[in-house]
C-alpha cells in the first residue's frame, strides 16, 4: 500500500463536503440575502422568517404542481412570500419597532409560528415533495454532483446576481441602499422611508420565500421546513455581518461549509453547534460580522 | 316503611359535613379523566391524530354502557408536538389543570423519558408506544407500561432479519434518539455472531442534504444499509442514497418508511426493494376489527391498536379497582390484563365481566397486553415487507 493513497482518500473526501457545502451555501444565501436586508432597512431581526420560508415553499409546490415552470412556481413563492412579509411587517412588526428591535423581534416569532400553522392546517404534517424526476449523480473524477442541484444552485445563482443588480443599477435599489445607510439624509433627499420599509417588506420575504423553495426542491417539504433551517439562515447573516448582502452570501457559504465538514470531524448530529458557534465567535470577536455593518 | 327522620342539627351537620369533607368524597360524582398526549405535530404527526381518535371512541362506548364506577369518563386529548419541552408543558397542564389519572399514547422516546418522571411523581399512569429500552428502566414505580417492543428485541430482530438477507457488511445512519446507542450495541452484538461487520454513523435530522453523510457510509462499502430515522428525513437520505447509485438493500422501520414516505417521494425506482419491519399488531382479531372501523381505515397502524389496548386496560382496571386513581390503575392493571379467566377484547365487555365477578384477561388489538414487572410487554409478532413497483408486499409476520 504507497503511503500516500489514504491521504489522497481523505482529501477527495474532504474536496466532496467541501463542493457539497458550496451547494447548500447556495441555497442558504439567498434566504439569508432577504434576512439581511430586511435588517438593514427595517432595523430588527425578523424571525418570522421561518413561517415565510414554509410558506413560499408551499406557494411554489401548488404552484409547480399546477403546471407552472420551475421559474414562473420561484415567482409565486417569491410573491406568495413577500405578500405575506408586507402583511405581517404592517401588522405586527413595524408598530412595535418604535419601542426598540426586541418587541419587534419577538413578535416575528409569534407571526412565524402563526404561518406555520396556518400551513399545517392547511396541508397537514405530510411531508412533501415536488414531484421532481429524481436523477442519479454524475462524477467528475471522484466528485459527484448531483444535476438537479446544480440547477437549484444555477436558479440560485441568477436570482443573487439579480438582487445584486437590482440594489447596484436601480432606482429603487439605490433608494434602498440609501435608506438602510442613514435614513435620516435619505428622507431628506426625498426618499420616502415606508416606501423603503415596504419594499425591503416584499423583497426580504420574498427572497426568503424563494429560499424556502429551493431547500425544499431537492429534500421535501412539510410545515417544518423553514424553522430547521432557521438557524443557519440567521448565523449566515451574523457571520457576513447583519444588514450586508454581500456580508450574508459570504456567510451563507461559510456555514454551508462548514456545517458539511463538520459531519468529517465531529459528527452530523452536531450539525446546529455549528451556527452556534459561529454566532457565538462572530458576537465575541467581531460584533459587526466579517464585512461589517455597511449594507451591501 | 321506616320514616327517615332528619333533625335540623343533623341536616346542618351533614351540610357541614359534606363541605368540609375531602374531594375524594365529593369527587365520586365528577367526571373520570384521562388524556392522551400523542403527536398531533411533528415528525409523528401523522400518527397522533388517529391515536386520539382511537381513545375517544372507545371512551364514548364506555360512557354509552354507563361509564365507570358508575362515572362518566372525560378523555382531554393534547398534543406532544414530537417534541420533550411542549410534551412536558402539555403534561404538565394535564396533571395539575385537567387532573388525569391517566396518560397515554406518547409516541417519541424522548417526549416518553421527559414526561415520566411527572407521571410517577403525581401518580397518574402513563401508556406508552415509545420503543427506546431505557424507558423501562427509569425508576417509574410501576406507573408506566408500554405496548411497543422494547428496541432490544426489535432490534434483535432487525439484526436477525438483516443476516437472513445475507449481510456481510452492514451500515446504520440514525439521527441521535433515545434508543440510538442501544441500537448500535445491540447490532454490534448480534451482527458479528452471522458472520457480518456493522459500522454507524449519527445523523442530524433536520438537515436538508445528507450528501456527506451518505459519502461516509458508502466508503464503507456496505451490502446492507439501515435507515433507522423518521420518516421527513428518511425521505432525504432515500433520496440521497439513490442519487449516490447505492445498489445494495436498504432497510427502515415501518413507522417512517410508510405509504407517505412512497407518495412523497414519488419516483417507484428510488424505494424500489426497500425493506420495512414492524411490530404487527394482532390483524383479524375483534379488536383489531374495532380499531379499523373506530378510526376508519382498512389499515390501522399499530399505535392506534395500542392506544386502543391503552384505554381499554385503564378503564378495566380502574372498574377492577373499584377506584379512579393513578394508583389504582397500576396495582391492578396485570389483574385484567393476564394470568388466564375470561377473554375480552374491549373495555365494555371487560367492565360487565368485573361487575358479574368474573377473573378476566384482555387480548388487544396490538397483541396479547401481557406485561412484566418493569412494564414490557412479554410477546409480539413483527411484520417484514418489501416496496415492490411502489406498493408494500408483506415478506412473513412472524
Amino acid at each position: 500500500m504507497r503511503a500516500w493513497r489514504p491521504a489522497l482518500r481523505q482529501g477527495m473526501i474532504l474536496l466532496q463536503a467541501l463542493v457539497n457545502g458550496l451547494v447548500s451555501g447556495t441555497l442558504l444565501a439567498v434566504p439569508a440575502i432577504g434576512f439581511t436586508a430586511m435588517f438593514a432597512v427595517l432595523r430588527f431581526p425578523n424571525f418570522s422568517v421561518s413561517g415565510v420560508a414554509t410558506l413560499g415553499a408551499f406557494a411554489g409546490y401548488l404552484a409547480y404542481g399546477a403546471g407552472l415552470q420551475m421559474a414562473g412556481s420561484l415567482a409565486v413563492a417569491f410573491a406568495v412570500a413577500g405578500a405575506a412579509g408586507l402583511l405581517f411587517d404592517k401588522v405586527a412588526h413595524l408598530p412595535l419597532v418604535k419601542q426598540g428591535a426586541l418587541p419587534a423581534a419577538i413578535a416575528s416569532i409569534a407571526t412565524g409560528l402563526v404561518l406555520e400553522n396556518v400551513v399545517r392546517l392547511g396541508f397537514g404534517n405530510e411531508p412533501r415533495g415536488y414531484d421532481r424526476p429524481i436523477a442519479r449523480d454524475i462524477y467528475l473524477g471522484e466528485i459527484r454532483v448531483s444535476p438537479q442541484q446544480l440547477e437549484t444552485m444555477a436558479l440560485a445563482l441568477a436570482l443573487m446576481l439579480a438582487v445584486f443588480a437590482a440594489l447596484a443599477f436601480t432606482r429603487i435599489g439605490k433608494a434602498m441602499r440609501a435608506s438602510a445607510d442613514n435614513p435620516e439624509l435619505a428622507a431628506l433627499k426625498g426618499i420616502r422611508p415606508e416606501r423603503i420599509a415596504m419594499m425591503a417588506s416584499f423583497v426580504g420575504m420574498g427572497l426568503v420565500g424563494v429560499g424556502g423553495m429551493l431547500l425544499g426542491l431537492d429534500s421535501s417539504i412539510d410545515p417544518l421546513t423553514g424553522t430547521r433551517i432557521l438557524l443557519s439562515i440567521f448565523a449566515a447573516a451574523v457571520l457576513g455581518g447583519l444588514g450586508s448582502a454581500p456580508g450574508a452570501v459570504l456567510g451563507a457559504f461559510l456555514i454551508g461549509v462548514a456545517e458539511e465538514l463538520s459531519v468529517l470531524v465531529v459528527g452530523s448530529q452536531y450539525r446546529a453547534a455549528v451556527g452556534f458557534v459561529a454566532i457565538l465567535i462572530v458576537l465575541s470577536l467581531r460584533p459587526r460580522g466579517l464585512l461589517g455593518e455597511r449594507a451591501f | 316503611m321506616k320514616r327517615i327522620h332528619i333533625g335540623r342539627r343533623a341536616a346542618l351537620a351533614g351540610g357541614v359535613a359534606a363541605f368540609a369533607s375531602p374531594a375524594v368524597l365529593r369527587a365520586q360524582s365528577d367526571p373520570i379523566k384521562l388524556a392522551t398526549l400523542t403527536p398531533l405535530t411533528g415528525a409523528g404527526g401523522s400518527y397522533g391524530p388517529t391515536m386520539a381518535k382511537v381513545a375517544a371512541s372507545v371512551v364514548e362506548e364506555v360512557n354509552k354502557a354507563g361509564g365507570v364506577l358508575g362515572r362518566k369518563v372525560v378523555l382531554v386529548s393534547e398534543d406532544d408536538q414530537t417534541s420533550p419541552e411542549p410534551a412536558v408543558r402539555a403534561a404538565r397542564k394535564l396533571i395539575d389543570v385537567d387532573k388525569v389519572v391517566a396518560i397515554m399514547g406518547t409516541w417519541a422516546s424522548s417526549v416518553t423519558t421527559a414526561v415520566a418522571p411527572l407521571c410517577w411523581e403525581s401518580k397518574t399512569f402513563l401508556c406508552t408506544v415509545s420503543g427506546a429500552d431505557s424507558i423501562t428502566q427509569l425508576p417509574h414505580q410501576g406507573f408506566l407500561i408500554r405496548t411497543q417492543p422494547n428496541s432490544t428485541l426489535q432490534v434483535s430482530r432487525v439484526g436477525e432479519f438483516i443476516l437472513s438477507l445475507g449481510a456481510k457488511k452492514v451500515f446504520t445512519m440514525i439521527p441521535q434518539t433515545p434508543f440510538t446507542q442501544a441500537t448500535f450495541d445491540i447490532l454490534n452484538a448480534v451482527l458479528p455472531k452471522g458472520g457480518a461487520t456493522h459500522q454507524s454513523l449519527i445523523y442530524d435530522d433536520k438537515k436538508t442534504t445528507y450528501r456527506t453523510e451518505v459519502d461516509q457510509a458508502l466508503r464503507a462499502s456496505p451490502d446492507v444499509i439501515l435507515a433507522n430515522g423518521y420518516t421527513p428525513d428518511s425521505i432525504v437520505l432515500l433520496k440521497d442514497l439513490y442519487r449516490a447509485g447505492f445498489k445494495g438493500k436498504i432497510l427502515g422501520f415501518a413507522y417512517s418508511i410508510n405509504q407517505k414516505l412512497i407518495d412523497q417521494i414519488g419516483q417507484p425506482e428510488v424505494v424500489e426493494g426497500v425493506y420495512t419491519f414492524a411490530p404487527s399488531p394482532a390483524e383479524g382479531s375483534a379488536a383489531y376489527e374495532k380499531v379499523k372501523a373506530a378510526v376508519g381505515s382498512a389499515n390501522p397502524d399499530p399505535y392506534t391498536c395500542q392506544v386502543y389496548d391503552h384505554t381499554n386496560m385503564v378503564l378495566m382496571s380502574m372498574a377492577f379497582a373499584k377506584d379512579a386513581s393513578g394508583t389504582a390503575i397500576k396495582d391492578n392493571i396485570r389483574k385484567v390484563t393476564q394470568g388466564g379467566g375470561k377473554t375480552v377484547d374491549n373495555a365494555v365487555d371487560g367492565i360487565k365481566a368485573i361487575a358479574a365477578g368474573e377473573k378476566i384477561d384482555y387480548t388487544g388489538a396490538s397483541g396479547p397486553c401481557d406485561f412484566d414487572d418493569k412494564g414490557d410487554i412479554l410477546d409480539c409478532k413483527f411484520r417484514y415487507e418489501q416496496i415492490k413497483s411502489g406498493k408494500f408486499t408483506v415478506v412473513k409476520i412472524a
